[in-house]
């Protein structure tokens, strides 16, 4: 990425208040597409993206191991146990599905509602959404006992007739995951149609050529394109939200459609829904500040961008505390005692320090997103977020948890430990998210062009 | 053929030349012609099928098992020739149809691939025939001189047979002696008798008489030959419908027993003030001794309790303990005279007419001094458990001529010159006397499976009668009781697993002589430690059996291994937690062990239980937990003075299979506890409740509906349903490491909880199987459907359809799943339990399961299923009692009782409708089919304030 350093730069300058999403002074529409396009078409990676490659390509090999292992061993190999059940697997996998579907929210959700910035952050947020969705779908294979037969989830003639059974969270999961990873890939790939259309045309080998040329789908930029397209983007935004929202219920659902205290609770739906978007918004968060930095991007990735999502941060944190207080305060009015001495585990059981940094993380620190000043400082911003996405694994790790070794038969309550393989599998997937994420960056532009020359026009800088 | 070279090696063979291929080819071909050779027995091919016998159909035969030397009669279930399991034996008087953990886990270790298979010689593979060669100029050494040297060492044994052979071996070699040694024996009780009566008895006491019992370091509901016999007459006394007969158990110990866990008032107490209430419950009958110091505590127990057995006079019963000196066991009888007791007594049966037993000191003595020429020990582990003063191990190999018969190659084994290995009690003819003397003959359920030989073969060959048969010997025992038409008895005999009327006449004791018992000090700053038989190893002879190691201690439930139970303030006092190891010291002699904190111990006193540590037990026993033994004296067998402890400094993980729970406030629901007074007033529990409304259609009533009903007043805790429910269901066993990870495999559990009530909290059992839940939470969330509910009400598990998602057990309220982390049973078995052998005693009913698969209690459906093919033949229904789930079967209190709650004359709908009937969690709407009736205690209005 050295090589981008003598890019025809658009400079970047202080933030104008004329034009908050942009940070240049001028910014032609040449020199936009060429900020984003020539990196990929003309430069070679350098030795900062050759590093990350490596690296993470170190975690791909983990998390194969892991998986081997997994395969060749059994599920003995995790910390799991007779009362504890569940574990690393699945808290990791919705952790993965709610990172996938910040993505997701604020690619439609800002479309729909016309926020002109999303042009900068929004294709490597639907990325992310396609990448944290298909390892976020792993998990649920790789933690069935026979791995082999996860299709048994899925209704296909079969010589014993039999199908799955509809009442299961787990089957509407199964669709939820399924349909979700589709549209996401579908919703990703349509929105890039005319850059790839910008990728042909500027291509230099042949190759390059044929390849986007092929994923262009012959787009020529015409009106009747252009209206087509328009249509079927807002289109799919319109139908993302409510996906969204339905896939992150139903992932609530696996929880609250069961009989355990600190499961069975009617706010778990919604809940999950805005952890979803808490979680998501941080990751986007932390892409952004990382492909801004890597990719030399600061002219069109401003403060104000920040500034916004960190915004929506500090809305989904408020709500997020609601949930959790809502989720004190009904444990105490129901009355039950399993519940009760659930909330009273959470405060005072073995898991209590790792409750105090989720609470930390997901409801104290963001307070400081209250201040302007901290908003639009990047660095800051970003540590929170980070924070905010290890709140927000530790949330979902605690529900199993403390749930599951707190339940009601006292005779079995019991911890979990986890071993060297529930970490390995853990980590293991960032860097595996990582090494697609810096495949992507080589081969597809990570802003849209088409979208950030209409706002660099908007803002009155092309 | 090359020295060395040997086909099994595959670099070895890659290296074959060609005449060396030709050479094993040839050696090969003569050893499967060799093999074809014709058996000696006459073959039986199926061609006409044997009487009786279908394939893939359980017979059952009735058999006799040792326990301690006392037989336990039972009824082995053998499918296609194997046996694989055992119930009890209902004509039989030790079994009275149920069984323990001890008879259950019998059937697996004829399989145990630790077996002993061949004689060894000083460490090397020998020979029957090398061992007659050797044992011969033995005896001509013996004949010269009457058998002068000549000792015989065995454990206690009842066995007519037996006895009768020894008596004829003295016959040939008047000079040769009988030593018996056996762990856990009556030497007490015996001195007690012999104080009292002035000759040794054999107490029988008869629980179901004894309204009021007082039991001072007693435990006849604990583990042994005569608990089965025990707990049932317990409860029969404890009957509901009958309040005025309703017992009531004062339990004084100072050890957490079963007993003192069932007991209505109960008292923990060091072994000196067990004694001094002895003492104090005699000076209230009249005995006018010195009045010990009693405690306030003890005060008010010893006069309710004397009371109360003297208001009771004929059907009060007192009984005395192993950790209480002789001096007490003779008052206890004097005490029994004065309250005319219901306890009989009967002449000891373990030894002949002729000969009485020396002892084991005596022989350690003679060893010593090298007056032991040739050494014979039949069935007994000395090596390991002989008390420590007697240096047993050190001198063993000082005897010319030692020989170990055993069905294991144990620590004696590999002390003696020779060792011979044992053929299993299912492999051979026998016959031993229950604990109330009745006789059973012990028939094989199978042929030898390796090259071995029962006691009484050796004793035939010590005697030199070669050609004589064990199945000749034992029918020749009893052709005088049999008459005239011997076959007729002896078949009636075999078929009912009891010889009818072999049971001794109680003896008429005379009045007791009352000794002069004093006061013991309690030696102040020291700990007393106070050993007892292990409920799952016994005195270490079922240290390799696998289900059992794995089967929970009923009271700390812990597995693989024997913590140190010491109380909460000792434990304070020396700075201890649960999972210190404590360095034990007598003298010079050592043991090292992990301290568990227990409520049930009292101040100043230790318990430990006997049997571990092995040296070589095998694969599964070795090297676990601590030999108590090595603290073990012969003056000081139960209660040890004079250990020093000492914190090791290092922390060993205590592997437990649940948790003691202590139940506080509404969670008491879990474990109710009624009181007998309160009974008739109270109203009816969840059975008047309306269920609450349902969109669900009703269970249907035209077919069978299985429920179960488990009363909680009955359970004593003792596991024999939970090794029944492993034996039945081919339940795997996981092993300790996958213990400390919180996995285990059983299908049900005894949990054990507290009541926390001011100064004395009531313990109580409540085994959990599957509910079998009407609207169980299992089945909606399993996403592939393979736990369904079936018509008959089962919530059935589809083991080839689950996919192991494990929402099932996450969502279970009970955690009764039990999920394959490994496969346990498939090719991830733990140590050797992968071995052949162990397959052959799978039912062949129940299949196994597949790593990643979900399993649970099914209520025993093959029994089920069973049934149904029978009564479908017979075109009928399942009768009432017709289907015995194999919990139920084992129970030795009856605990449990199953049946169709769609037949109006079953017993299980009967109870559902009592007074004390609950449901587990029943407020979560599962609507389980598996219900409770609620712990009953009877108080005495008198010390009724301490539960309030």
């Amino acid at each position: 990425m050295s090589a981008i350093a003598s890019a025809p730069a658009i400079a970047s300058a202080p933030t104008n208040p004329a034009h908050p999403w942009i940070a240049a002074e001028h910014a032609s529409y040449g020199e936009v597409t060429a900020l984003v396009a020539d990196p990929i078409l003309l430069r070679t990676a350098g030795r900062r993206w050759w590093i990350a490659f490596g690296v993470s390509g170190l975690f791909v090999v983990v998390t194969l191991v892991a998986i081997y292992v997994l395969f060749t061993e059994g599920i003995g190999v995790w910390g799991v146990n007779s009362t504890v059940v569940w574990g690393y697997a699945i808290a990791s996998y919705v952790w993965w599905i709610a990172i996938g579907s910040g993505g997701t929210l604020i690619s439609a959700m800002l479309l729909i509602t016309r926020q002109r910035w999303r042009a900068s952050v929004n294709r490597f947020a639907e990325t992310m959404t396609v990448f944290a969705v298909s390892i976020s779908g792993l998990f649920p294979i790789l933690h069935l006992g026979r791995p082999q037969y996860f299709y048994w989830l899925a209704p296909y003639p079969n010589t014993m007739l039999l199908w799955p059974q509809w009442r299961s969270a787990l089957v509407w999961d199964f669709w939820a995951i399924l349909s979700y990873l589709l549209f996401s890939i579908l919703f990703l790939y349509v929105g890039l149609l005319p850059d790839l259309a910008t990728m042909r045309d500027r291509a230099t080998t042949a190759f390059g050529q044929a390849f986007y040329g092929a994923f262009a789908l012959g787009w020529r930029g015409s009106a009747h394109h252009w209206r087509c397209y328009e249509t079927l983007q807002i289109t799919l935004a319109a139908l993302a939200v409510p996906l969204v929202v339905s896939v992150h219920s139903i992932v609530g659902l696996d929880f609250a459609a069961s009989l355990m205290p600190g499961w069975q609770e009617t706010i778990f739906p919604p809940y999950f829904v805005v952890g979803a978007l808490f979680s998501g918004f941080a990751s986007v968060i932390i892409l952004t500040a990382l492909v801004r930095w890597g990719l030399r991007l600061e002219a069109i990735i401003t403060v104000h961008h920040f500034d916004a999502m960190a915004k929506i941060l500090l809305l989904a944190s408020i709500v997020m505390t609601c949930s959790y207080a809502t989720e004190w305060f009904m444990a105490w009015y129901a009355g039950a005692p399993a519940d009760r001495s659930l909330v009273t585990f959470l405060f005072t059981g073995s898991s209590a320090p790792l409750y105090r940094t989720q609470l930390l993380f997901n409801c104290v620190l963001p307070q400081m997103l209250w201040f302007a000043v901290v908003r639009r400082n990047v660095s800051f911003v970003v540590l929170i977020a980070i924070g905010i996405n290890i709140g927000m694994w530790l949330e979902r790790i605690l529900i199993i948890w403390n749930t599951l070794s707190h339940g009601y038969a006292v005779s079995l309550w019991r911890l979990f430990y986890p071993t060297l393989w529930d970490w390995a599998l853990l980590f293991g997937p960032v860097g595996l998210f990582v090494f697609f994420f810096l495949c992507f960056v080589r081969l597809i532009p990570a802003v849209p062009m088409n979208e950030l020359r209409k706002l660099c026009r908007e803002e009155h800088v092309a | 053929m090359k020295p060395g070279l040997s086909g099994t090696n595959p670099e070895d063979i890659l290296r074959l030349s060609r005449r060396d291929a030709l050479r094993i080819f040839a050696a090969h071909m003569a050893l499967a012609v060799a093999g074809c050779s014709k058996p000696v027995e006459e073959i039986v091919p199926y061609v006409t099928m044997p009487e009786g016998l279908v394939p893939g159909e359980p017979l059952r035969f009735a058999t006799t098992l040792p326990m301690g030397g006392y037989g336990l009669g039972i009824m082995g279930i053998s499918v296609d020739g194997r046996p694989i399991k055992i119930e009890g034996n209902p004509h039989h008087p030790s079994s009275l149809g149920a069984t323990d953990v001890f008879a259950e886990a019998a059937v697996l270790s004829l399989y145990d691939p630790d077996r002993s298979r061949t004689p060894i010689l000083r460490g090397s593979i020998a020979s029957w025939d090398a061992f007659r060669a050797a044992l011969l100029p033995q005896l001509a050494k013996h004949d010269v001189n009457a058998g002068a040297g000549l000792r015989l060492l065995t454990g206690r044994i009842t066995s007519p047979t037996l006895l009768r052979q020894i008596d004829h071996l003295f016959t040939r070699y008047p000079k040769a002696m009988w030593h018996v040694h056996e762990p856990v024996d009556d030497s007490l009780e015996r001195q007690g008798t012999e104080l009292a009566f002035g000759r040794a008895l054999h107490a029988l006491p008869r629980l179901d008489k004894a309204e009021v019992m007082l039991c001072l370091d007693a435990d006849p509901l604990g583990p042994g030959p005569s608990q089965i016999v025990n707990a049932r007459r317990w409860i029969e006394a404890r009957n509901p419908k009958n309040a005025r007969g309703f017992s009531r158990s004062y339990v004084a110990a100072s050890a957490p027993t079963l007993t003192k866990i069932k007991a209505d008032h109960r008292l923990a107490l060091h072994p000196a003030g067990v004694s001094d209430i002895a003492i104090a419950v005699a000076n209230v009958m009249g005995a006018g001794m010195a009045q010990p110091n009693l405690p306030p505590s003890s005060e008010r127990f010893v006069n309710t309790a004397a009371q109360d057995l003297i208001a009771h006079k004929g059907r009060a019963l007192i009984l005395t303990g192993r950790s209480q000196r002789a001096e007490i066991h003779a008052l206890s009888h004097w005490i029994n005279a004065q309250l005319d007791a219901p306890q009989d007594f009967i002449a000891p049966f373990d030894r002949s007419a002729e000969h009485q037993p020396s002892t084991l000191a005596a022989l350690a003595e003679d060893i010593q001094a090298g007056r032991v020429e040739t050494l014979v020990i039949l069935d007994s582990n000395v090596g390991y458990d002989a008390p420590a003063d007697l240096s047993i191990t050190a001198n063993l190999g000082k005897v010319p001529f030692s020989v170990h018969l055993g069905l294991y190659a144990d620590e004696t084994a590999g002390l003696c010159q020779w060792h011979l290995p044992q053929s299993h009690p299912f492999e051979s003819w026998s016959d031993l006397r229950a604990i109330d003397g009745t006789a059973a003959i012990a028939q094989p359920l199978i042929r030898p499976l390796y090259e071995t030989r029962s006691a009484h073969d050796l004793l035939t060959m010590l005697a030199r009668q070669d050609a004589v048969s064990s199945y000749d010997l034992v029918r020749e025992t009893w052709r005088p009781v049999g008459g005239d038409s011997f076959e007729d008895w002896w078949r009636q005999t075999l078929h009912d697993g009891v010889v009818a009327g072999t049971a001794p006449l109680s003896v008429v004791a005379a009045a007791p002589t009352r000794p002069e018992v004093t006061s013991t000090d309690e030696t102040q700053n020291e700990l007393a430690l106070v050993l007892s038989p292990d409920s799952s190893v016994w005195d270490g002879r079922f240290a390799n059996s696998p289900w059992l190691q794995e089967c929970p201690r009923p009271i700390s439930k812990e597995v693989w291994g024997n913590a140190l139970s010491i109380g909460a303030a000792d434990a304070r006092r020396l700075n201890l937690k649960t999972g210190d190891v404590v360095r034990l010291s007598l003298k010079d002699r050592v043991i090292q062990t992990p301290v568990l904190v227990s409520d049930g111990c009292p101040p100043g006193v230790i318990n430990l239980t006997l049997g571990y540590g092995r040296r070589n037990a095998g694969a599964i026993g070795n090297a676990i937990g601590a030999d108590a033994y090595r603290l073990r004296t012969s003056d000081a067998l139960w209660m040890i003075e004079g250990v020093t402890i000492a914190a090791a400094g290092k922390r060993q993980e205590i592997l437990t299979t649940q948790n003691h729970v202590r139940l506080e406030g509404l969670a008491r629901d879990l474990y109710p506890v009624r009181w007998l007074n309160d009974l008739a007033s109270a109203a009816r529990s969840d059975a008047e409740a309306p269920s609450l409304p349902t969109f669900y259609p009703p269970a249907a009533a035209d077919t069978y509906a299985w429920g179960m009903v488990i009363d909680t007043a009955a359970c004593i805790g003792c596991n024999a349903c939970l090794v029944a429910c492993q034996a039945e269901n081919n339940v795997p066993v996981v092993g300790p490491e996958e213990i400390a990870r919180g996995r285990d495999m059983h299908w049900l559990r005894v949990d054990i909880y507290d009541h926390d009530m001011p100064a004395d909290p009531v313990t109580g059992f409540q085994p959990v199987p599957c509910m079998q839940c009407e609207n169980a939470p299992c089945e909606p969330v399993c996403p592939v459907a393979a736990s369904v509910h079936d018509s008959e009400g089962l919530n059935a598990q589809v083991y080839n359809r689950c996919v192991g998602t494990r929402f099932c057990e996450a969502n279970c309220p009970y955690k009764v799943r039990r999920f394959n982390f490994f496969g346990y049973a498939d090719g991830q078995e733990y140590a050797n339990l992968g071995a052949e052998t162990i397959k052959a005693q799978r039912n062949p009913d129940v299949s196994t399961r597949q790593r990643g698969v979900m399993e649970k209690c099914t209520y025993c459906v093959q029994r089920i299923s069973r049934a149904r093919r029978k009564a479908k033949k017979e075109d009928r229904t399942i009768a009432e009692g017709e289907v015995v789930t194999a919990c139920q079967s084992a129970c030795p209190t009856q605990a449990i009782t199953f049946g169709d709650l769609n037949n109006p004359d079953s017993v299980a709908k009967r109870l559902k409708s009592g007074p004390r009937n609950y449901e587990l969690l029943g407020h979560l709407d599962t609507r389980p089919r598996t219900t409770y009736l609620a712990d009953l205690r009877n108080l005495n209005g008198a010390l009724k304030g301490e539960h309030s």
